[in-house]
């Protein structure tokens, strides 16, 4: 007898939710209809999409093929390839630019490693993650896919399904070494701001001051 | 018949009182001639040295205590008893790249009595053995160069030099070479490669004389010019009459050359050991003091290399020992004088700058930091310097030199002296010597460094974060 | 006496323990043995302390109280007490270390030694975290081209003299040293002269720091990419040790490996740079055929291989020929020896060029090995080639036995080479005449010398004197203008030194596996003769030829009669690499059918081949490599072949397999199984020897069955007085198939030009460099004329080109001598 109440007991829970608000929103993937609703619901701000490869504001690309990206990824999901810079047209400011740049999105488990490796602050990530490619070669992002376009914005390929604002508040970057040899942005969290694209501010304890302010070399206030 | 070019004496020398054994013919006008030479004297020590045995020669030098006027100041009758026996040949050069900051003794020996030095080369020749002498003269000379030569051909000429000197068995060549007007070739095992036409860097040791592996690979004796100016001398009035002259440790005289903030700045020969500082910087006889209306603040007692001395030192005898225990060396007899309107940070800066040019950029910590050292004393000149840069100096000296530097006593603020010589981790003394200025006048005048300094450190981040 | 000097080891403490260190050893090797590892830039065991980085700043006392010292400069002993880890130490590490990266650019991310950089390590290891470097940091122009290969980047330098003490002291190539003074030093060429020395790669493998970069890897791939392996550098028989180091199934970058007996991790830029041919875009990936059209295209293995065994099928054993099998691993020669000679029957295979050495010289001499030639106060004769054009790596021992050494060397060579500025006597006779020069050196030893070959008896007899110690004959053909015949008879003499062994100095890849593989006339393996080991071969071979076969020269020479069905090219390009250019030709396209095995096409494929093999390349198969020593190594696959090209033993089994006979080799270690079952001389060859000579190699002793050569060529008569001795020496960089196909190294070919003693060329009378014709009974050749006085009196000097083979246009395979008249053109 006991086992019936048990049943229906269960079943108690199954009501009751009848009547709540519901948790899951409408969403058609950017196909909806004329009428329909289709909203998403607002991603964590420290959410880790698809990368973006950014360029300087002069039109360089970031990127100069070095590998640490592909050193430090734990899902062997980055293949990068340099190649020597023309100096009469280079690509990035230097002798060697990413020649070869793939990320491969069946693998990617959007850890952000590879962001915080890069030492030129060429790759970040955005918020986009809804994209349903039905191949393997899609699946494989080339770096012409991964750089952004001349305005700036990452490229929209036919199979992402981007909305206002997602090209925003890309991951940050931090120092592990003091690169240019000042001792001072040593474990300084450093937002990629000025030649980055979308860029969130910083969090309590990350300090934007410290990061931006002693390009002169002598005072830090 | 060669002809002399009459170009006058470069100034440097003061015609004093004194006993004169290497300036005796300095106040003549041709005092470069052999007629000059030999209407006084010259080669007259040689015919002597000729008439006796190389060892009665030898045992003279010894005798006499004749210290190398080089810098290290080591004696060179022992010197000369380390050649290897039986490892022919051997060769004599002559070190005459003066190019000490403030120094220019040698120069004066070579241009206004090359004869003399020539003389010293052959009686030492004739004493060790020797058949080939090489005199390297610094690449700036250029009169010295001219006079040496025109000396040696006379002397060839003469007979002094060459197959059977003098119709003895006794045969001797001397080569002039000049160098490229390279600080470091003032180095003997460096000079050594420069001879061979090789880059002038100081050679590995052990080693540690070249008179046992030297010029070729063969043993080697290398004399500074001064040193071996005083063997006719030596030779002709015998050693016993050259220790009438200085101190029993440092006996005969000795060339200073003084320049800088006094009256009458030059080359002095000074008795060794007896004479004091002060004698020699305030003395009638010699500088005659500070320029007027101004006070010494500070002096560099031997060459550029040496840690800097102060009004304390002034009473210190113009010898090695006291000299060395008191924090700095006697060195290349260079003394440079600073008055109370020398700016020290300045001064030390120049001087490191001379050591960071002229680095040969064999060693690392040398080569590196002796330029680091110039990059901060100019930035904080230049008014960015930081607080922190003081002790960065020091730590960056202390890499250089490891432990304690020599520097002198500073009663004012109890300091004992530390003495002489500091310890290295390079192969020769050239990167220690960039640290005497900074070390010297840091605690010495540590309150001018801080009023130069007007930046503030940054803040560290750590220290940052535990703040906030 | 102290204790030190008689006893056999010193003790030493380091860091509190006591361990025994050889006399004269230095401290910073006596430490690492002891675990203490001391950070060290500039120190090379191969080369001489320099003291220059003052990294291995330890902590010493040897009796008068501790001190800092370098302990790359300080030879260990009796009673030293070291300590590494002091806190004095320390701090002085810390110190150099922000010294050396004050200027350093730390652009690590764009560098290629990034992730393998000493440096790095170093600085992660024994450095401070920080640096308080605040200035600008020194700039220099980035890379700069120094030579064809090597790029210079000035701001990463750290000045360690390593690569200035290898170019100077180990290559003898002064041409990278020290510029300016103090914190502007830098290392640079002298101006308008590149770094063009046949060894600068090996500064850019021992420069601690990125500066020197080599063209063929850069930027190619970081260190974490690459996996590697170890094996045997092909391009010549010094059989010099290597890594290959690959990503993504492509060969990116060859290092040495220092093997002790064999090249000390030194490799010349040939060896280094060689692998670039493999990848090149005319790698054979697929089987060719000659279609009706006379055009060679790519067709199925069953269609290349049916063909051929067509074709061998119809042709009598006699009537088949085999040359060429130097570039194949010893287990392929194995396999396609026993193909030829077991089951085609026939004996006309030779490996060799005719520019070789007859097979007696080389295996039936006593032998020497590299370090037996190199051992101090012994006597080298140089009676080959200039090593320094042909035998890179062992040139550099060669180099460092006599000015290190202090080995005696005496040169018997056609003209001066990179040696002879270390050799004690020089000795160039007259072309032709070298047996009679050694006969009059031998003579010399114990008797009267006389003027001979051109050399004066005075310099016979101080050779002569000079001959002391244990006396080793670097043996080779020197000139490809005489025979090797009169090389043999040469060696002959001088076998009668006292105490005298013969390091083989044949040039070609693995000629010598070839040799003790039986590919040679008259040969079987194990260095052994068709009749001496036809028993012991024939238990295990489907069959055995029943004569003496032809030698290269003769095959071509047959086959331009007419009388050669099938002739199997097996990785070689006779048109630009025989000594006869003309006989080449001919033998070629005469021959009935051609087939061609090989990795690229060349000339002669293109010429001749009706059938061509796709093979696996040296980085693309296992197998063993049998050095001029008999040392054999390893030579490991790294990347698959391109394509569907195949290993050439399993070329040999297939087209076996489709003739109806089993080889029964279907692994390369069922491949030496056999070989050491049927030759007692490779009874050591074993897997587990191989293992632990993984990098040292296992040396294959002995003479066989071959006996010593006897003399057989006459008296040389002089020459005419219009006309001059020809002399054809080969160089490093010859524009051979290899070299045209390496993207790097290709312009590096030298160009043509002829050189005559300098009273010919006074004779002559024209301006040098002027354009003159030289002509021989077979052919003709223009090149700029220039006087070499080291050439004998009445000689002509051609460098081998394989370009066009035009020193072989001038010469006739197997005349004792060329003569050549030189004119105005």
């Amino acid at each position: 007898m006991a086992d019936i109440a048990d049943y229906f007991r269960g079943f108690a829970v199954t009501f009751r939710k009848l009547f709540e608000d519901r948790v899951t929103g409408e969403y058609r993937g950017g196909r909806a209809k004329e009428g329909q609703p289709d909203d998403k619901r607002p991603k964590p701000e420290r959410l880790h999409g698809r990368h973006v490869l950014n360029r300087y504001e002069d039109g360089m690309e970031k990127c100069i093929g070095c590998e640490l990206c592909a050193g430090v990824c734990p899902a062997n999901c980055i293949y990068v390839r340099g190649a020597d810079n023309d100096p009469e047209n280079p690509t990035s400011p230097g002798e060697r630019f990413g020649f070869v740049y793939e990320i491969n999105y069946l693998r990617c488990i959007h850890c952000d490693l590879c962001v915080e490796a890069c030492p030129t602050q060429a790759i970040t990530e955005s918020k986009l993650f809804e994209f349903s490619f039905t191949n393997r070669s899609d699946a494989i992002y080339t770096k012409d896919e991964l750089v952004v376009g001349d305005d700036g914005k990452p490229q929209q390929m036919p199979w992402e399904d981007w909305r206002d604002g997602e090209d925003q508040l890309t991951s940050g970057w931090m120092r592990a070494t003091s690169s240019a040899g000042d001792h001072r942005y040593e474990g300084v969290v450093h937002w990629a701001g000025e030649l980055g694209y979308g860029v969130r501010a910083p969090e309590l304890g990350q300090s934007a001051e410290v990061a931006s302010a002693p390009a002169d070399g002598g005072e830090v206030e | 018949m060669p002809t002399h070019s009459y170009v006058p004496h470069a100034p440097g020398y003061v015609d004093n009182e004194g006993p004169k054994i290497v300036t005796s013919r300095f106040g003549y006008e041709d005092s470069f001639t052999l007629e000059r030479s030999q209407a006084t004297g010259g080669y007259q020590a040689l015919r002597t040295a000729l008439d006796k045995t190389p060892a009665e020669i030898h045992s003279e030098v010894r005798e006499a205590t004749l210290l190398g006027r080089g810098g290290a100041g080591f004696p060179a009758g022992i010197k000369w008893g380390f050649l290897p026996p039986g490892k022919f040949p051997y060769y004599l050069v002559v070190n005459g790249d003066e190019s000490e900051p403030g120094t220019y003794k040698d120069r004066l020996l070579m241009e206004r009595d090359p004869h003399q030095l020539i003389e010293g080369c052959l009686i030492t020749c004739y004493a060790l053995g020797l058949q080939q002498c090489f005199l390297y003269v610094r690449g700036e000379m250029a009169l010295a160069q001219e006079r040496i030569a025109q000396a040696l051909n006379e002397a060839y000429a003469e007979g002094y030099i060459g197959k059977n000197i003098l119709g003895t068995e006794f045969s001797v060549d001397v080569v002039l070479t000049w160098g490229a007007g390279a600080y470091i070739v003032g180095e003997e095992t460096a000079l050594i490669e420069s001879l061979e036409g090789n880059r002038g860097m100081p050679r590995l040791k052990p080693p540690y004389f070249p008179a046992a592996v030297g010029l070729y690979g063969q043993p080697t004796i290398v004399n500074n010019v001064e040193t071996l100016s005083n063997v006719p001398w030596v030779t002709e009035n015998g050693a016993r009459q050259y220790k009438t002259y200085g101190s029993e440790k440092s006996p005969g005289t000795r060339m200073f050359a003084v320049s800088g903030h006094v009256k009458r700045p030059g080359v002095y020969e000074v008795e060794q050991g007896i004479t004091t500082f002060r004698d020699l910087l305030y003395g009638d006889n010699f500088c005659q003091g500070i320029r007027d209306g101004h006070e010494l603040k500070m002096f560099v007692p031997g060459g550029g290399s040496a840690p800097w001395f102060f009004e304390e030192q002034l009473d210190l005898p113009l010898e090695a020992g006291p000299v060395g225990a008191a924090g700095s060396m006697l060195g290349s007899g260079g003394i440079i004088v600073m008055d109370d309107t020398t700016d020290a940070v300045k001064a030390a800066l120049r001087l490191v700058r001379f050591y960071a040019r002229e680095s040969c950029g064999k060693c690392t910590p040398c080569r590196e930091g002796t330029t680091w050292e110039e990059r901060v004393l100019q930035r904080i000149l230049d008014g960015e310097g930081r607080p922190s840069d003081i002790e960065m100096l020091l730590d960056i000296a202390d890499n250089i030199s490891p432990g304690p530097y020599p520097v002198a006593a500073d009663p004012a603020q109890d300091l004992d002296a530390i003495p002489f010589p500091p310890k290295q981790t390079t192969i020769c003394p050239l990167g220690p010597s960039s640290v005497a200025p900074i070390t010297s006048t840091i605690r010495r005048f540590r309150h001018e460094y801080e009023a130069k300094i007007t930046k503030r450190d940054p803040i560290p981040v750590a220290a940052e974060k535990a703040v906030s | 006496m102290s204790r030190a000097d008689e006893a056999e080891t010193v003790n030493v403490t380091v860091n509190g323990a006591e361990i025994e260190a050889s006399p004269g050893e230095l401290l910073i090797d006596a430490c690492e043995r002891a675990g203490a590892y001391i950070p060290r830039f500039c120190y090379h065991s191969r080369m001489k302390p320099v003291g220059m980085c003052r990294m291995c700043l330890v902590e010493v006392d040897t009796g008068r109280g501790a001190a800092l010292q370098p302990s790359c400069m300080l030879p260990v002993s009796d009673g030293m007490t070291v300590e590494t880890e002091t806190d004095l130490t320390k701090k002085a590490q810390d110190g150099v270390l922000e010294f050396l990266l004050v200027n350093h650019p730390l652009d690590c991310p764009v560098c290629d030694k990034g992730g393998e950089c000493p440096l790095q390590d170093q600085t992660v290891a024994f450095g401070p975290g920080e640096s308080r470097f605040v200035e600008e940091k020194r700039h220099y122009e980035k890379p700069i081209a120094i030579s064809d290969t090597v790029y210079l980047d000035r701001e990463r330098c750290i000045l360690c003299d390593r690569c200035t003490r290898f170019a100077n002291d180990v290559a003898g190539d002064t041409l990278i040293h020290f510029m300016d003074r103090g914190n502007n030093t830098q290392v640079n060429t002298f101006p308008d002269e590149p770094f063009a020395s046949y060894f600068s790669g090996n500064t850019v493998q021992i420069c601690p720091v990125g500066a020197l970069t080599a063209k063929p890897y850069r930027f190619k791939a970081r260190p974490w990419d690459l996996e590697e392996t170890i094996s045997t550098a092909w391009t010549d028989s010094v059989g010099s040790r290597i890594t290959v180091q690959s990503s993504r199934n492509e060969v990116l970058r060859l290092l040495g490996v220092d093997a002790d007996s064999v090249n000390w991790g030194w490799l010349s830029d040939k060896e280094r740079f060689a692998f670039e041919a493999l990848n090149s875009e005319d790698r054979l990936g697929r089987p060719l055929v000659r279609d009706d059209d006379h055009q060679l295209v790519a067709t199925g293995w069953g269609d290349a291989l049916d063909r051929a065994v067509a074709a061998l099928q119809g042709a009598a054993p006699e009537r088949i020929a085999m040359i060429g099998g130097a570039r194949l691993t010893n287990e392929s020669q194995y396999a396609w020896a026993k193909l030829a000679k077991g089951v085609l029957r026939t004996d006309n295979v030779d490996s060799q060029l005719g520019d070789g050495l007859p097979v007696e010289a080389v295996l039936g001499l006593p032998r020497a090995t590299i370090d037996d030639a190199c051992r101090p106060g012994g006597t080298i004769i140089l009676m080959g080639p200039d090593p320094k054009e042909e035998l890179g790596a062992l040139y550099l021992r060669l180099r460092h036995a006599v000015l290190e050494d202090g080995a005696t060397l005496i040169e018997i060579t056609p003209r001066a080479g990179g040696l002879t500025g270390l050799a004690s006597h020089s000795l160039h006779p007259r072309p032709g005449e070298l047996p009679a020069l050694t006969a009059a050196l031998v003579a010399a030893v114990n008797g009267e010398a006389v003027d001979t070959a051109g050399v004066g008896g005075g310099v016979i007899a101080a050779a002569a004197a000079a001959l002391d110690g244990p006396v080793t004959v670097v043996l080779g053909r020197a000139s490809l203008a005489e025979t090797g015949e009169s090389v043999a008879d040469a060696a002959v003499n001088l076998s009668r030194l006292d105490d005298v062994s013969f390091l083989s100095a044949l040039r070609r890849g693995n000629i010598h596996g070839a040799l003790d593989a039986g590919l040679s006339p008259g040969l079987l393996p194990g260095r052994t003769t068709l009749s001496a080991g036809s028993e012991r071969v024939g238990e295990v071979w489907p069959g055995l030829p029943e004569s003496d076969g032809l030698d290269t020269a003769g095959i071509l020479a047959a086959s331009a009669e007419g009388d050669i069905d099938v002739l199997i090219v097996l990785g070689a390009d006779p048109i630009n690499d025989f000594v006869d250019h003309a006989a080449a030709v001919a033998g070629l396209e005469a021959a009935g059918t051609v087939i061609a095995v090989d990795l690229v096409r060349n000339d002669s494929i293109e010429a001749a081949a009706h059938i061509v093999f796709a093979a696996a390349g040296p980085t693309e198969s296992s197998g063993t490599f049998t050095n001029l020593e008999g040392r054999v190594s390893v030579c490991e696959q790294k990347v698959t072949p391109p394509g569907t090209a195949r290993p050439d033993w399993m070329l040999a089994t297939e087209l076996a397999h489709r003739l109806g006979a089993d080889l029964g080799l279907d692994s390369p270690e069922s491949i030496r199984a056999e070989l050491v079952s049927v030759s007692p001389v490779h009874h050591n060859l074993i897997e587990e020897a191989l293992a632990v000579g993984r990098i040292d190699g296992v040396l294959v002793e002995g003479n066989g069955d071959i006996a010593a050569p006897v003399s057989t060529t006459a008296d040389v008569p002089s020459n005419d007085a219009y006309s001059l001795r020809l002399v054809s020496t080969r160089s490093m960089y010859d524009d051979g198939v290899a070299l045209r196909h390496s993207a790097s190294s290709r312009g590096l070919a030298r160009g043509l030009d002829v050189r005559l003693s300098p009273t010919e060329f006074d004779k002559l009378g024209v301006k040098p460099g002027t354009i003159v014709k030289v002509e021989s009974s077979c052919g003709q050749l223009l090149a700029p004329a220039f006087a070499d006085s080291s050439l004998p009196a009445g000689s002509a000097h051609v460098p081998w080109s394989a370009a066009g083979s035009p020193a072989g246009s001038l010469i006739d395979a197997g005349a004792p001598f060329i003569d050549v008249r030189v004119e105005r053109a």
